[in-house]
């Protein structure tokens, strides 16, 4: 193949990125899915009869 | 398994399946050899950058229009992944252009020249969200912004018909060269392939990056609730006046 140090370059990069962009995306939304939860939770705690004033 | 999830597998194949067509089954170009095949994944790059700021653009208007946060949601997505569309699109086109043209870039080139400014368009659309807390303020800048920066979109693609430059014009991208391309049938699959592949995985990506913006914004608004009854109760404590009017959204 010729001109594989481009090639290997340009699809590399690219479908790496792309990889890697997918699998921070995924991380980024465990996170927030978690802080999510625990603001909710929290709320519910606060609202609870149990919860002292 | 959910709808998004599968999608996300559907994606994954067949950018994979498109790959090993378009990197080993498909023959070399006699003229540009191997480094043509760095094509099958500059041209899905560049049309994708182009869908992305166009759905910015539409969610700006349809902000703008109805005044609903999910559609701020849809423009942000739109935005982050058309940078990383377009800075894939130019990437590619280097790597492609110095075996190609003998230079990696050239900024007398109309194309290239109007595409990174589009690039930093987009970017400087990112970084201009985060001037401001407020949601609604947010959203309404940023879709005049979205909409200001859109106008280079028609520019870039055009770009190679109205002015002279190193790029060639389009392959199969022109109305007229949809059913008649410039390119073997082979190379046109196996383009139109990574172009379909790719528009999946876009689709996937979209999707998250959408529900990322709304848990986001849930968040900021949780907190920035949580910092105006702070400020309350601190002005409540000082004064020792109950109920404060004073401290309101922005204090």
């Amino acid at each position: 193949m010729q001109d594989l140090g481009f090639i290997v370059a340009g699809w590399g990069l690219i479908l790496g990125g792309l990889a890697a962009y997918a699998g921070l995306l995924l991380r980024r939304l465990a996170v927030a899915r978690a802080a999510s939860l625990r603001i909710r939770r929290q709320a519910e705690s606060v609202a609870s009869p149990d919860h002292p004033a | 398994m959910n709808v998004t999830r599968a999608l996300g597998v559907v994606a994954l194949l067949a950018v994979v399946g498109a790959s090993i067509n378009a990197l080993f089954l498909v023959p070399a170009d006699v003229n540009q050899g191997d480094a043509q095949r760095i094509m099958y994944v500059h041209v899905p790059s560049a049309w994708l950058g182009y869908l992305s700021f166009g759905v910015t653009a539409l969610a700006g208007i349809g902000y703008l229009w109805k005044r609903d946060l999910r559609l701020d949601a849809v423009a942000v997505a739109g935005a982050e992944i058309g940078v990383i569309f377009t800075a894939f699109a130019i990437w590619g086109g280097m790597m492609w252009g110095r075996p190609v043209w003998g230079v990696f870039w050239q900024w007398e080139d109309p194309r290239l020249t109007t595409t990174a400014l589009l690039l930093a368009l987009y970017l400087g659309y990112l970084l201009f969200r985060r001037l401001t807390d407020d949601p609604h303020r947010r959203a309404a800048r940023a879709a005049v912004v979205g909409l200001i920066a859109a106008v280079d979109i028609p520019i870039v693609h055009f770009s190679v018909e109205w002015w002279r430059g190193l790029h060639q014009a389009p392959t199969i991208g022109s109305p007229d060269k949809v059913l008649n391309p410039s390119a073997p049938g082979l190379f046109v699959i196996a383009l139109v392939s990574m172009v379909l592949a790719f528009t999946i995985a876009w689709t996937w990506l979209m999707i998250r990056r959408y529900q990322l913006a709304r848990i986001e914004w849930q968040i900021e608004e949780h907190g920035r609730l949580g910092r105006i009854s702070a400020a309350r109760r601190a002005v409540e404590a000082s004064t020792g006046v109950q109920g404060v009017d004073g401290v309101k959204e922005g204090a």
